[in-house]
């Protein structure tokens, strides 16, 4: 049996048969290996983003913390930064004695990444309690000032004549020669 | 439409079908580059997201470090206040001791605090004053104790009591210790 086909059917069976490899060669070889790699992009960018949320997060909290630890030591921070004035001191403290002197001061050695600075104070006080509270008073003063010792006290008649060393802590590196 | 028996009509290739079997096929590849075309941009997109990624995480490590450096910094800053804050309080509270620990009837004229000692001068009615009601105290407190009395103006005594807490940094002098060492 012959079968007849004749010359438009086979240049539209020909042409289906070649769009039809067309469409499966290109779905297969190019779109099917994209869209793998479409889905595999996609599930790695989201957990790229996921991990980039949780380092906000944390980043969110450390800011907090640190804002939180800011404004709780606020006085503390200040006081590092301030550099020590001894006019000012004298014109702070000067309630609590009769007379009051601060030397120039000297640089020390470093503690840490503090400068330390000292001072020689002389001073006259009416009695020890106006001393304690000088103590209590330079805790809460502009700058981080500790008293050390050696301290002198002297009977000088009715006054007590004091002298001792005090250590400034602070942040600043200063011009000594631009200071008292 | 009309029909001659003397011209043929003209015949194209194509025919109804053949462009019915274009449109279908032009269609199926239009959707098949469409899809094509979204999967490379999707790509392009998803490296530059990726490389924005990169970057703010970059940028939030270098934030981290900086917020963490703070941080540490004012831990510093806090605990070494701390440490002469209670350094000034104890001061106070030993000057406190001190003065509270000299009595009455003897009249301090110095007083030097030393990092590791005392050294006291003052005027007592006598000795027997000065041993029980000052001495007895502060050799409680120091390890060594040395006195030394000069007779006063008034018939009252003078003292010095040198009180030092063991040190082996600390050396006194033998000549300076007190003809009435304690």
């Amino acid at each position: 049996m012959k079968i007849k086909i004749s010359r438009p059917n086979i240049y539209l069976l020909s042409l289906s048969t070649l769009l039809l490899i067309i469409v499966l060669v290109f779905s297969f070889a190019v779109l099917i290996p994209n869209g793998k790699d479409y889905r595999e992009q996609r599930a790695e960018l989201r957990k790229e983003n996921k991990e980039l949320r949780k380092y906000q997060n944390f980043s969110d909290e450390t800011l907090e913390f640190l804002q939180k630890l800011k404004a709780d030591n606020r006085h503390i921070i200040t006081a590092f930064d301030t550099a020590f004035n001894p006019d000012r001191f004298e014109k702070t403290h000067q309630a609590y004695f009769s007379s009051l002197s601060i030397s120039k001061k000297v640089r020390l050695e470093n503690e840490g990444e503090f400068s330390v600075y000292e001072v020689n104070t002389t001073s006259e006080i009416n009695s020890p309690k106006t001393f304690y509270d000088f103590l209590d008073a330079v805790n809460k003063s502009d700058w981080i000032i500790g008293i050390n010792f050696p301290i002198h006290f002297k009977r000088d008649g009715e006054l007590i004549k004091s002298t001792f060393t005090m250590r400034v802590y602070s942040t600043q590196k200063e011009d000594l020669n631009s200071t008292k | 439409m009309k029909y001659s028996y003397i011209r043929a009509r003209d015949k194209s290739a194509l025919t109804q079908e053949m462009k019915l079997l274009l449109t279908f096929f032009s269609i199926t590849l239009f959707m098949l580059f469409s899809t094509y075309l979204f999967l490379v941009f999707k790509e392009y997109r998803f490296s530059q997201e990726r490389a924005e990624i990169i970057q703010e995480r970059y940028d939030l490590n270098i934030t981290l470090d900086d917020m963490e450096r703070e941080i540490t910094f004012i831990e510093k800053e806090t605990f070494l206040s701390e440490r002469v804050y209670t350094q000034n309080s104890v001061l106070k509270e030993s000057i406190t001791n001190l003065f509270d620990l000299i009595p009455s009837r003897i009249t301090l004229s110095q007083a030097d605090l030393l990092e590791n000692g005392l050294i006291l001068y003052g005027i007592t009615p006598n000795k027997d004053v000065y041993n029980f009601m000052l001495q007895a105290p502060l050799r409680s407190i120091f390890h060594k104790t040395y006195s030394s009395f000069y007779p006063a103006d008034n018939g009252w005594l003078r003292f010095v009591s040198t009180n030092y807490i063991e040190s082996n940094k600390l050396e006194i002098p033998v000549d300076e210790e007190s003809e009435d060492e304690n």
